[in-house]
């Protein structure tokens, strides 16, 4: 497309212009791409008369055609008239297949599972939501997590908050290697139990050798801190010029007002070049269903934060957006027994980690790249 | 002539296209934090429910005012008055008296530097004491700590050591020395780490 829209839209003869079939998000030009059924077949390629439409909307159709797919729809010449027709008949043939679902499970439960499960599905990107939609997909997400688990969460989708800009310092010397951060932030951010998802890592490494993450323990169990050792947490990063924002495809992560990177768990499409992207190691992917014990879900819960993800999607960590843009400190901050984690609001000054930043020797990891993260290292 | 006129009005243009800060993008994150910080006029987020039901106080040290836990609603024994009604030289004659305070060690610098003494005076349990013999109060037993340990109080009063509590917002709190060091045995012990990643282990074997 030549104007840079983030939308798909359908061109309906304003522009005198023959959509091509490559117009396809799909980026196939040939056959069926599968993202889009097939609303009204018809073997007239260039032109449908209104028998033809009706005689479509009567029998919901399913008929042998040359094209398949998209192309069916969109690879015809058509006028105003009949792009409405066919739109009104593809609204038909949806709303139908939802009817008939429905009335083949009945029960009021289960339609309205199956209308949230048809409005979730498709709905769009969040940063394109309006603050209705946003609260209107809020409130399916805990309408159906009512039906399903019989019980209740709490969810916000909270903005970003002027003159706030996250930023984080982690104190080298003061990190004992406890692990008391990893654990409260799996419990937090209801990361998988199954496949033990961390967002955080601490790394052991030797003292007087610099920082050679290959040769650091990860993993450690022993008792800590180990003579002749030193700890350094590393996590995402939340840079300010963020590589993993760039590479996505679909835009399905994004860099908020308040500096924090998030992620869109239902516009992810699972392509992990965010995770190839990142040079920090910074992001997870789900490669099973995430599964957390009822009794242990966080159900104090952000959109953007420690929803319950899916199979087959990233997920990081949030600086706990559902807790720092509330005003509470993320829950490694809480957790930390040694006061290592320092939170803050990077553009007040006289915030604690402007004034680590304005008093303290701090570096932060590969400066080199122009990430700019918002996460500095330093010692006492 | 008209050709240079036409170069220096071209570099001059130059000039102020190059720099993007009208736009509100930055050279880097540092440039970011200093020109927006100086339209800082607060936020509307307050952390004040997070601090929970720790009683505070609050203390204004080198410019910094935030709050800390209060103490002496948390010694078992306070007022030490209570039992120690007499000057402590006095008590220790007693022969028939019981003996306080034998679980307590000073592992704390060494015995040329330190003794019980350098904290307390046997004469007015209630205060601590300063090095010049100044009555301190239990709640502000930073100021001891301080006297010797006086990066660490810098580094405390600007955030870099010690421990915040609940939010990153106004009011700030955090902790005093006491609240993670025992003032007796101030060294924190080795432990272990409260996890271990088995499936990691797994992943890379």
């Amino acid at each position: 497309m030549s104007e840079k829209k983030k939308w798909f839209t359908l061109d309906l003869g304003f522009n005198k212009k023959v959509p091509t079939a490559s117009s396809c998000g799909c980026g196939k030009t040939s056959g069926g791409c599968g993202s889009h059924e097939a609303p009204s077949p018809s073997k007239n390629e260039h032109a449908m008369t209104a028998e033809e439409f009706d005689k479509a909307v009567e029998g919901t159709m399913v008929d042998e055609t040359r094209k398949d797919g998209f192309q069916q729809v969109f690879d015809v010449k058509m006028d105003r008239r009949t792009a409405f027709r066919k739109l009104t008949a593809s609204l038909l043939v949806g709303a139908g297949a939802v009817q008939t679902s429905c009335s083949v499970i009945a029960g009021e439960e289960s339609k309205e599972k199956a209308q949230i499960d048809w409005e979730e599905q498709f709905k769009g990107n969040y940063k394109l939501m309006t603050q209705e939609e946003r609260d209107a997909t809020v409130d399916r997400l805990v309408r159906s997590y009512q039906l399903r688990k019989k019980e209740n969460i709490k969810m916000s989708a909270t903005d970003a908050s002027k003159n706030v800009l996250f930023g984080y310092a982690f104190n080298i010397s003061k990190c004992q290697g406890y692990m008391d951060c990893v654990s409260a932030c799996v419990e937090e951010n209801n990361q998988d139990r199954n496949s033990q998802m961390q967002y955080i890592r601490i790394h052991e490494m030797k003292d007087g050798e610099g920082f050679k993450f290959n040769e650091a323990d990860d993993n450690y169990y022993h008792e800590v801190p180990a003579e002749g050792h030193f700890y350094m947490g590393t996590q995402c990063f939340h840079c300010d010029d963020p590589p993993c924002v760039d590479v996505c495809p679909v835009q399905a992560t994004w860099r908020e007002e308040d500096g924090l990177v998030v992620i869109d768990y239902d516009w992810c499409i699972g392509c992990r070049y965010c995770m190839a992207a990142c040079p920090y190691d910074g992001r997870r992917f789900n490669w099973s269903k995430p599964e957390v014990p009822e009794e242990e879900v966080n159900k104090n819960q952000h959109y953007l934060g420690n929803r319950m993800r899916k199979k087959g999607v990233m997920e990081k960590c949030t600086f706990c957006i559902q807790r720092s843009r509330a005003g509470k400190d993320p829950a490694c901050v809480e957790a930390c027994p040694t006061g290592a984690r320092i939170f803050g609001n990077l553009l007040d000054p006289d915030s604690t980690i402007r004034w680590v930043l304005a008093n303290k020797k701090v570096f932060r990891l590969k400066e080199d790249l122009g990430t700019e993260p918002k996460f500095w290292y330093f010692m006492d | 002539m008209t050709e240079l006129r036409i170069l220096l009005g071209f570099a001059i243009f130059l000039c102020l296209c190059s720099c993007k800060h009208t736009e509100g993008e930055y050279h880097s994150l540092n440039d970011k934090i200093e020109e927006e910080g100086k339209k800082y006029h607060g936020t509307n987020i307050s952390s004040e429910t997070y601090i929970g039901d720790i009683e505070t106080l609050e203390i204004t040290e080198g410019g910094h005012t935030f709050l800390i836990p209060e103490r002496k609603g948390q010694l078992k024994s306070y007022a030490c008055t209570e039992c120690h009604s007499k000057p402590l030289s006095e008590m220790q004659n007693n022969a028939n008296a019981q003996r306080a305070h034998w679980d307590i060690k000073v592992v704390h610098a060494d015995e040329n530097a330190m003794n019980c003494a350098t904290c307390h005076n046997g004469n007015a349990m209630d205060h601590l004491k300063s090095l010049t013999g100044n009555a301190v109060d239990f709640n502000r037993s930073y100021k001891l700590c301080s006297q010797c340990h006086t990066t660490q109080f810098e580094d405390w009063k600007g955030g870099a050591h010690g421990k915040n509590i609940g939010g990153w917002s106004e009011p700030r709190a955090a902790m005093t020395c006491v609240n993670c060091h025992n003032p007796h045995q101030p060294q924190i012990e080795s432990k272990w780490p409260v996890q271990f990643n088995t499936q990691k282990v797994k992943e890379r074997e």
